[in-house]
């Protein structure tokens, strides 16, 4: 697995489509959310694409990550379906919990998500667990635990912090900070950096969340250490929010300025491998093209799937 | 601050009088408590956002006294409640009682114990607010009500109103009591009218109501079950007893036995997990003190024993409604009236 990050066209490649399947697969949830086919509180992550397929691009498919309440673009760079997503959130049987969960409780095993919290702070303490029980098994599996900002106010993150770090449990901790948590300025729930405080823990990398190389490049470097240590890290990307913490709106706290030509993870890889010229503004366009035939798959896919029947109700229970 | 001055008869007013929104009765409460008793304040994940709780926290005469927290809800109940042994009367808020489970470790082992395992000697002045919120996809982790999991536990008190006069009455009772108050608002009344007096006033906890007088059947319902219920009677004009305890605990026993002894049926609706859930501590209850004026068995209407499901056809199956509460009614009623 390689750290390096020279831009390679394989490479830019594939950040690129996994960038902008994400975007444009919660860019169509948009337009239809407003008239309720999808009956499902939704947190998009538009804005935030660069760190999970930053850090996604090195996993395999038994690598787990375990996610709270934003989802989708976790999901998504992990190896879900857009069909199994698409119909969750459609909430019909062939969704990836077969409608029982909606957006904020995803899960596709054969990819390496055991699951996901409505609630905040609670899955951090799973991610330390399944990496334990990976050192245990001395099995070669990596396990990432990704939450935001907010979920750094609580207590079982910095209790899940002190075990890994006491324990030697090989984990990353991810930290998706998009500087609000719901309304609130990072400022106003958050009284320090925690990544200063982790780092008297275990070695913490920071990585800029709006740019997918710099983020792979730290994800990179904390993977190796893991692997080499058997240690845990923290790896604290700071990104971008551009919609309202729930729904589909634009965000327009002004706390949260979004320069969508600056910040946006997309333009940036498209820059770089334009620049370098490793693809054409056509190519571009035509990827755009494909990945939109697959979400109107993914649509389908899900209007024309069962809802789940009413005698299902108390199964698995 | 002589809060005994509040203590008022518990009827509600005759119709006529303000008409206010239940949200907006909260409110009233919240400020008045605060303006009354500079020993009362608020605090809470959002309590002092922009959205106000829902509504119920905004345009307060005390702002200074609000104070918002991060997501730390067992840190701050537990501050909360070292802030009552400190001689204020905390409200402390939590967005959905889903989040409150994380501070279950203080709920259940600290402020429901404090009074006891210091003989009383510290009170426990302190009301926790928990809103409880349902519908839309919002699925396992975002939709209980969880009443009866904290009547479970002694040393707690259990508020779950059911209209605006109450929620008042009973929320200035709660930041009265010098014991521990779960205080559990259903968010889908939030939006729901009735006549409320401006001045403060205290209902007692542990007095219930006959929210619907009858002859053939006892309803005992809480909260939104009870709003349900009515809707249910009176759109099929049941002969029905209807009784909303307002309080899980205390539980005014004599009400229902006494409803129960005249009606000799009794149904519980009880929108919450059926197993050893309030619905059944209803039916122990009168089972204990009134089987021999039993007619017929006594039944529960709960959730069905399964977390919540997100899809929007799973929902509607999963919830009572007035439609399944009036056939279900109905089938205990069948040849008899
Ligand atoms: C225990 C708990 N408390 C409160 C909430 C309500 N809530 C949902 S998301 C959220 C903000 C989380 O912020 P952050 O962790 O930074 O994640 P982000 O939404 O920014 O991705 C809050 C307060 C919750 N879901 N769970
Ligand atoms: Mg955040």
């Amino acid at each position: 697995m390689m750290t390096g990050n020279t831009l390679t066209r394989e490479l830019g490649w594939r950040l690129l489509r996994k960038l902008r399947e994400i975007r444009q697969f919660e860019e169509r949830i948009i337009p239809v959310y407003p008239t309720d086919v999808m009956v499902t509180p939704v947190h998009l992550h538009i804005g935030q694409e660069a760190v999970p397929v930053g850090v996604c691009d090195h996993l395999r498919p038994h690598d787990l990550v375990f996610i709270g309440h934003r989802t989708h673009g976790v999901a998504l760079a992990k190896g879900m379906s857009m069909g199994s997503l698409m119909a969750e959130l459609y909430g019909r049987t062939t969704g990836c919990a077969q409608g029982f969960g909606g957006s904020m409780h995803v899960c596709d095993p054969a990819n390496g998500l055991p699951g996901s919290s409505a609630l905040v702070g609670g899955s951090i303490a799973l991610g330390v667990g399944a990496a334990l029980a990976a050192r245990l098994g001395k099995r070669d599996q990596l396990v990432v635990s990704c939450f935001g900002d907010g979920a750094a106010d609580a207590g079982v993150f910095w209790e899940s912090l002190n075990f890994a770090a006491l324990k030697s449990v090989p984990v990353l901790f991810l930290c998706e900070d998009n500087g609000l948590s719901n309304v609130m300025r990072k400022e106003d729930h958050l009284h320090a950096d925690p990544g200063v405080v982790a780092g008297h823990f275990m070695q913490v990398w920071r990585a800029d969340g709006t740019d997918v190389l710099s983020v792979r490049e730290a994800a990179g470097e904390a993977f190796a250490h893991i692997r080499a240590t058997g240690r845990p890290a923290l790896l604290w990307c700071a990104t971008k929010r551009w919609m309202k913490h729930q729904g589909v709106e634009a965000d327009d706290l002004a706390c949260n300025p979004v320069d969508r030509e600056k910040d946006c993870p997309i333009r940036k890889l498209e820059q770089a491998l334009l620049s370098a010229g490793l693809a054409t503004q056509a190519e571009i366009e035509q990827l755009g093209g494909e990945i939109e035939s697959e979400i109107d798959a993914a649509i389908m896919f899900a209007e024309q799937s069962p809802f789940p029947d009413p005698g299902m109700l108390a199964t698995e229970v | 601050m002589p809060w005994s001055r509040f203590d008022q008869s518990h009827a509600a007013p005759e119709g006529g009088g303000r008409i206010i929104t239940f949200k907006d009765a909260i409110r009233e409460a919240i400020d008045q408590a605060m303006i009354h008793d500079p020993r009362v304040f608020a605090i809470g994940l959002d309590a002092d956002d922009k959205f106000g709780v829902f509504g119920s926290m905004l345009n307060l005469a005390h702002p200074e006294r609000v104070i918002g927290a991060p997501i730390s809800e067992n840190a701050v109940t537990g501050i909360a409640l070292g802030a009552a042994l400190n001689g204020l009367r905390p409200i402390c808020i939590h967005l959905r009682v889903d989040f409150l489970l994380v501070a279950m470790d203080q709920v259940v082992n600290y402020i429901a114990k404090w009074r006891y395992m210091t003989r009383g000697r510290i009170k426990v002045p302190i009301v926790v607010r928990a809103v409880i919120g349902r519908g839309w996809g919002c699925g396992a982790q975002h939709s209980q009500s969880l009443g009866g999991l904290f009547a479970h536990i002694p040393g707690l008190k259990v508020v779950m109103p059911s209209n605006p006069y109450d929620v008042k009455g009973l929320f200035l009772a709660a930041v009265k009591d010098d014991w521990p108050v779960i205080f559990l608002e259903h968010r889908w009344l939030y939006k729901n009218t009735g006549s409320v007096p401006e001045d403060m006033y205290v209902l007692p906890l542990g007095k219930g109501r006959i929210a619907r007088a009858g002859n053939k059947l006892t309803v005992v319902a809480t909260s939104l079950a009870v709003i349900d219920t009515l809707n249910a009677v009176s759109g099929a004009n049941l002969d029905v007893e209807v009784i909303d305890p307002r309080c899980l605990k205390p539980l005014d026993e004599e009400l229902i036995l006494t409803s129960v002894r005249k009606t000799g049926r009794l149904l519980v609706v009880d929108y919450d997990f059926p197993a050893c859930g309030f619905a059944a501590e209803v039916c122990a209850v009168v089972a204990e003190k009134a089987a021999h004026h039993l007619k017929s068995p006594v039944q529960r209407m709960t959730f069905p024993e399964s977390p919540m499901p997100a899809s929007g056809i799973l929902e509607k199956a999963y919830y009572p409604n007035p439609d399944s509460i009036a056939a279900r009614i109905r089938a205990m009623l069948d040849g008899v009236c």
